[in-house]
C-alpha cells in the first residue's frame, strides 16, 4: 500500500523546515505534506475492500485499529503513523585518550581551590574511568522574535518600565541535550567543546584506534520523534528569551521577559558525543567528574568540600578582625 | 410524511459490489453498509450531481473507542448526568448509538498582529494617616503601600496559529464539536478507505470557504490568549489588537465521533456525542420543570422548618 517516494529531502512550502519520512504535516507550522500518491479518477466508483485470506468484505475494526476481516480475522495492514523513536545520525570522535583523561583528573583534584581538602589528589582513588556517547539535537534556524519585557530604563515610581521589539534571530548549531546519563549542568559546561567537522555512523576516535571503545557506554534518544521537536522548540524559545534579555531589552536591568519565536527552516540533526565519566573515591565516598571526549581541558564534576578548612578560614577572619580592633581602642587611648 | 422528509435530504443509490443490492443512503454520506449482505462500501465519488470537484478527504483519525465501550460511557453519563434531567431520560436505553466519521477543517496559518496594552508596574510608597489610640489620642502613623502605575505598550507579535479544528458538517455545529475536543491528532494518518471501511462517513457539507471564516474567529481567540500571555508587566490588560493572518490553510480531515440521538416528549431531541478516540461524553441534558419546582420548594420548606425551630427555641 506505501508508495516509495523518492529520497530528494521535501521542505515545508510555508517555513522551509525539511520534512522527514512519514511526516504528515510540519513539525513547525503545521502545513500539511504534499500528498506524494496519485490522484483518483473522476468516475464514481464504490470500493469494497476484501480479505487477502478469504476475500471476504473487511471493515475497520476501532479495538485493533486496522481493518479486520469478521469471518477468518485476519488484521489488514494499514500504513504505519510515523513516530519513530529518535536515532542517531552519527558518531562525533573520541580525541581525548585514557591516559590523557587521567592525567586531566589528577591536576584538577589537584587544583580545586581553598577550600579543599589539601590531599585530595594524592588520597583519592579513581573506581572507573568509562568512554561514554552521550545523545543530543544540534540544530540550525532563522527566527522572527518578538518579545516584552520590564526594564530598568524609561522607569518612574516603579522601578520597571514595559518595553517591546522585534528582531531576526539566527540559530547555527545550537546544541539541545537528550542525554539521561548527563544532567543539563554537565552538558552545559562541555558543549562548547566539540567540533562538527567529523562525523561517522559508528562510535570511533580520531586517529582511529587511540582509544578503546570496547565496552562503551552508547545511549540512546528515548523519546519519540514528536515529542523531540516539542522539547527542541521550548528550548530555542528558552535560548531566544535568553538572547532578548542579554541583547535587546534597553537599560541595565530586566525581568518578565516574554519571546513569541516564528521559527524558519529548522534543520536538526541527532548526534552522540564523546565523554570520559569518571568515578573517583575519597575518604569512603564516591564522587564524578566528566571530561569532553574532544577537549582534555574541559572538565567539570563534584568534589569533597573540606569543612575543616572552612572553619579555619572563619577562624582567621575573627582573629584579624580581633587584632584590627585591639590596635583601633589601643590607639583611640593613647591619643 | 415519509416522502416529504425523503424529498427534503437528498439520498443516493448505489449498487453492493458483493450482492447486487440497492442501497440508498443520505448524498452526503460516503460510506456504508448493505443492510443484505452486511458489506461495506465506500462511494468514492470526486465530482458531485452538478460536475463540481468535491473535496476529498486529506486525513483521517481512526477510532479508538468500540461501540461497546462508547454505549458504557453513554449509559453511565445518563445514569449520573445531572439531578434535574426528567426521568424518561434517565431511564432511557442507549440502543443505536452509531459511529461517523464526521468532517472538519484542520486550519493553520502565520498570525502577525499589532497591539495596544496598558501594564501595570507596582511600587511601595509610605504614607502617613492619622489614628486615634485607646485613650482618644489622635496619633500620626506610617506604612508602606503597593500602588500601581499604568503604562500604555504598543507592539508587534508573530506567531504560528496550528492546529485549529472546526467542524466541516452542517449536520453537527462548531460548538458541539468544541465539547468533545480535543483529539489527538498525532494518530493522524493520511486519508485511507480502508479506515473508512464499515463505518458511516460524511462529505463535507462546509465550504472551505465557510470554514475560514470559523477558523479565523477561533483562530482571533488563540491570538488573544497568546498576547494575554505575552505582556510583562505586575499585571496587564490587552486594549485592542489587530491581526493579519497570512499563509492560511486547511485540510480536511475525518473525526471519530459516535452520535446517540434520541428523541423524548413529543418534539424533544437529545443528542449525545463521544469522542471516539478519548471516549469523552457531552451532550445537552434538558431539565424537567416539575423536578427544579419540586426541589426549590423543598429547600424553602426546609428553611422555613429551620426559622420556626429557632423561633421556637428563643420563645423557650
Amino acid at each position: 500500500m506505501s508508495s516509495t517516494v523518492g529520497e530528494a529531502k521535501a521542505t515545508c512550502e510555508r517555513c522551509r523546515t525539511p520534512l522527514e519520512r512519514g511526516d504528515l504535516r510540519c513539525a513547525i507550522c503545521g502545513l500539511g505534506a504534499p500528498n506524494t500518491a496519485a490522484p483518483g479518477d473522476q468516475k464514481l466508483s464504490i470500493q469494497v475492500l476484501r480479505c487477502e485470506g478469504c476475500g471476504a468484505a473487511v471493515a475497520y475494526d476501532a479495538k485493533v485499529g486496522a481493518p479486520i476481516c469478521s469471518f477468518c480475522n485476519s488484521v489488514m495492514r494499514l500504513d504505519e503513523i510515523l513516530d519513530p523513536p529518535e536515532q542517531t545520525g552519527g558518531f562525533v570522535p573520541f580525541r581525548v585518550t585514557k591516559a590523557e583523561a587521567q592525567a586531566t583528573l589528577r591536576s584538577w583534584l589537584g587544583d580545586r581551590g581553598f577550600f579543599r581538602p589539601r590531599d585530595l589528589a594524592s588520597r583519592s582513588t579513581l573506581e572507573s574511568l568509562k568512554p561514554l556517547f552521550w545523545v543530543g539535537w544540534v540544530f540550525d534556524a532563522t527566527a522572527e522574535v518578538s518579545w516584552t519585557a520590564d526594564s530598568d530604563l524609561g522607569s518612574r515610581r516603579s522601578n520597571w518600565a514595559p518595553h517591546s521589539g522585534v528582531t531576526s534571530m539566527v540559530f547555527d548549531n545550537l546544541l539541545v541535550s537528550a542525554s539521561r546519563g548527563l544532567n543539563d549542568e554537565e552538558v552545559d559546561h562541555i558543549t562548547d567543546s566539540y567540533s562538527l567537522a567529523e562525523i561517522e555512523s559508528a562510535p570511533h576516535s580520531s586517529p582511529a584506534g587511540s582509544v578503546d571503545l570496547e565496552g562503551a557506554l552508547v545511549e540512546s534518544f528515548d523519546v519519540q520523534r514528536s515529542l523531540a521537536r516539542k522539547r527542541i522548540v521550548r528550548s530555542i524559545e528558552r535560548t531566544a528569551a535568553g538572547r532578548v534579555a542579554a541583547h535587546h531589552v534597553p537599560g541595565s536591568r530586566c525581568r518578565k521577559v516574554h519571546a513569541s519565536v516564528l521559527l524558519k527552516g529548522l534543520e536538526t540533526r541527532r548526534l552522540s558525543f564523546p565523554a570520559w565519566v569518571l568515578a573517583y573515591r575519597y575518604e569512603g565516598k564516591l564522587y564524578r567528574a566528566v571530561i569532553s571526549g574532544q577537549d582534555a581541558a574541559v572538565i567539570t564534576g563534584t568534589s569533597p568540600f573540606s569543612f575543616k578548612r572552612l572553619l579555619l578560614a572563619v577562624g582567621i577572619a575573627a582573629l584579624v578582625i580581633l587584632v584590627v580592633l585591639v590596635v583601633a581602642a589601643l590607639i583611640a587611648s593613647v591619643s | 410524511m415519509s416522502t416529504v422528509e425523503a424529498a427534503a435530504e437528498p439520498v443516493l443509490e448505489v449498487q453492493c459490489r458483493d450482492c447486487g443490492a440497492k442501497i440508498t443512503m443520505p448524498a452526503h454520506r460516503f460510506a456504508a453498509t448493505c443492510p443484505y449482505c452486511a458489506s461495506p462500501s465506500v462511494v468514492d465519488r470526486p465530482v458531485d450531481a452538478k460536475g463540481h470537484r468535491k473535496e476529498q478527504p486529506d486525513f483521517i483519525l481512526g477510532f479508538d473507542v468500540t461501540r461497546e465501550e462508547a454505549t458504557r460511557r453513554v449509559e453511565g453519563w445518563v445514569a449520573k448526568s445531572r439531578l434535574f434531567a426528567p426521568s424518561a431520560i434517565k431511564r432511557a436505553e442507549v440502543t443505536g448509538i452509531q459511529g461517523i466519521y464526521l468532517p472538519a477543517w484542520l486550519y493553520g496559518s502565520v498570525a502577525r498582529s499589532s497591539y495596544q496594552a496598558r501594564i501595570g508596574e507596582n511600587y511601595t510608597t509610605t504614607e502617613t494617616y492619622t489614628t486615634t489610640d485607646s485613650k482618644g489620642n489622635t496619633q500620626i502613623r506610617t506604612r508602606t503601600v503597593t500602588k500601581t502605575e499604568h503604562r500604555d505598550l504598543t507592539g508587534n507579535h508573530s506567531a504560528y496559529v496550528l492546529d485549529v479544528v472546526v467542524t466541516a458538517s452542517k449536520g453537527l455545529g462548531n460548538k458541539e464539536l468544541e465539547t468533545i475536543e480535543p483529539f489527538d491528532l498525532r494518530a493522524m494518518r493520511r486519508y485511507d478507505a480502508a479506515v473508512v471501511s464499515g463505518w458511516a462517513a460524511e462529505e463535507a457539507t462546509l465550504s472551505r470557504d465557510e470554514g475560514f471564516h470559523i477558523a479565523r474567529d477561533e483562530a482571533m481567540d488563540k491570538v488573544a490568549a497568546k498576547l494575554s500571555d505575552f505582556l510583562p508587566g505586575d499585571s496587564s490588560t490587552l486594549v485592542d489588537f489587530d491581526t493579519d493572518f497570512s499563509e492560511e490553510n486547511t485540510d480536511l480531515v475525518l473525526l471519530p465521533v459516535y452520535v446517540f440521538a434520541a428523541r423524548w416528549g413529543d418534539d424533544k431531541t437529545l443528542r449525545i456525542l463521544v469522542n471516539g478516540q478519548t471516549g469523552e461524553v457531552q451532550g445537552e441534558v434538558p431539565r424537567s420543570k416539575v423536578k427544579i419546582a419540586a426541589a426549590t420548594l423543598l429547600g424553602l420548606g426546609l428553611i422555613a422548618l429551620i426559622v420556626l425551630m429557632i423561633i421556637g427555641a428563643s420563645a423557650l
